[in-house]
């Protein structure tokens, strides 16, 4: 179990600030993450965002209730200049992961988001394994959910490498390119998990 | 205007209701989310619900009061929540267990998708049920709906874990167990 609540390998949560903004609006209107960024109800999920709705959207982040939205920081290693090839590491905004329990902290559901400029570099599994990681071992939660759009290709593969199984569908939740589309429902219990993580420590312990 | 069913009538929620609808929520029989609903309703909570309503252009929900035609007698309540304008919504029931088994809940189930396709043009109902109260999911499916989602052990009730179950009855599913309707929409 976490010895730092929220700070992985290569990747850190935490609350977001006001400061985040800027970068915060230029990876929510990244084409490529229209209708997937995971936004509050009510702001729209298809159309470019401008700063006054990212700090309402920071507001609401920050003061609803049942739900947590942290920023995800990426540990970014940077070559010095000059000639010395010395290396410092820089934190880096990189997405959001939210959990939120409804009125039933025993099924909670999570969401990763990642800036697709820094996708495929591991830093949503380590997002998400840390939200996992904090609900099962500070929260009561038994059943997380995690519900992705069923044209979303590689988030349906990021949940299943992460040890989510299908749970069935939300059928025809809107309308996407012209076709209506579902919501596929997964989820991870938390003896499933807590097998994940001792795997993981495993093999962490064999490598290093 | 009270929607008419064979059985029942649905109308507005009034003041007089409310010790009834009080004492649905406080019967733990009737009560299938326990954890969201706790048996201990006051009448000043209850009737503060009921004031909490305002007047709204864009409603998100309605709750109508099931009133049993031939005796007058009031039945239940069914609502719907979430409502996205020509889209879909999420619909609830809670009867009174002196009519479980009558049919009343049906009809009043029928009747209100009646309205929520016919006038509000959804193209999809929800409901959320679990497989601790198999009743509720038999109903639902005797309205066409099918359980399309199933999130395991999700649900405590009764001392054990139930399968949160998501059921769902599109628009052309229902107009296909509905001959007698004509739907003008255009399918998307």
């Amino acid at each position: 179990m976490p010895n730092a609540p929220f700070v992985g390998k290569t990747a850190t949560l935490r609350p977001f600030e006001v400061d985040d903004v800027k970068a915060l609006r230029e990876y929510l209107n990244h084409p490529d993450l229209m209708g997937r960024r995971h936004i509050p109800w009510g702001f729209p999920e298809f159309l470019p965002l401008i700063e006054p709705q990212v700090h309402g959207i920071l507001e609401r982040w920050a003061t609803e209730e049942r739900s947590v939205v942290l920023a995800i920081d990426a540990h970014i290693e940077r070559q010095a200049w000059g000639l010395s090839g010395e290396t410092s590491q820089v934190s880096e905004l990189v997405g959001h992961a939210e959990f939120t329990w409804g009125w039933d902290p025993h099924a909670p559901s999570v969401s990763v988001v990642i800036d697709p400029e820094h996708q495929r570099k591991g830093y949503g599994t380590e997002a998400l394994f840390l939200l996992l990681q904090h609900l099962f071992a500070f929260t009561p939660a038994h059943n997380v959910s995690c519900w992705i759009a069923d044209w979303n290709d590689s988030a349906l593969a990021f949940a299943a490498s992460n040890g989510f199984q299908a749970a069935g569908r939300m059928r025809r939740v809107g309308l996407y390119q012209g076709h209506s589309y579902d919501l596929i429902i997964t989820d991870i219990l938390r003896p499933e998990f807590l097998q994940r993580s001792a795997e993981r420590a495993a093999s962490a312990q064999e490598e290093g | 205007m009270p929607l008419e069913g064979q059985l029942v009538t649905l109308r507005e929620q009034k003041r007089d209701d409310l010790p009834f609808l009080m004492s649905l929520q406080n019967e733990p029989q009737t009560q299938a989310w326990s954890l969201a609903l706790p048996p201990d309703y006051t009448d000043i909570m209850y009737e503060k619900r009921y004031e909490a309503r305002e007047f709204s252009y864009d409603p998100d929900e309605a709750r109508f009061v099931i009133v049993h035609k031939e005796s007058g007698e009031l039945v239940g309540q069914i609502q719907y929540t979430s409502l996205e304008r020509r889209w879909s919504a999420t619909m609830g029931i809670i009867t009174a267990t002196k009519f479980w088994g009558t049919g009343v809940a049906l009809d009043a189930q029928e009747v209100l998708l009646l309205f929520l396709f016919c006038e509000l043009g959804l193209r999809v109902v929800r409901i959320f049920t679990h497989s601790g109260i198999p009743r509720a999911g038999r109903l639902a499916e005797k309205s066409g709906f099918q359980v399309s989602g199933r999130m395991r052990q999700a649900i405590i009730k009764y001392g054990g874990l139930h399968d949160n179950m998501v059921m769902d009855l599109l628009r052309e599913e229902y107009f296909a167990r509905h001959p007698e309707l004509a739907d003008a929409l255009p399918a998307l």
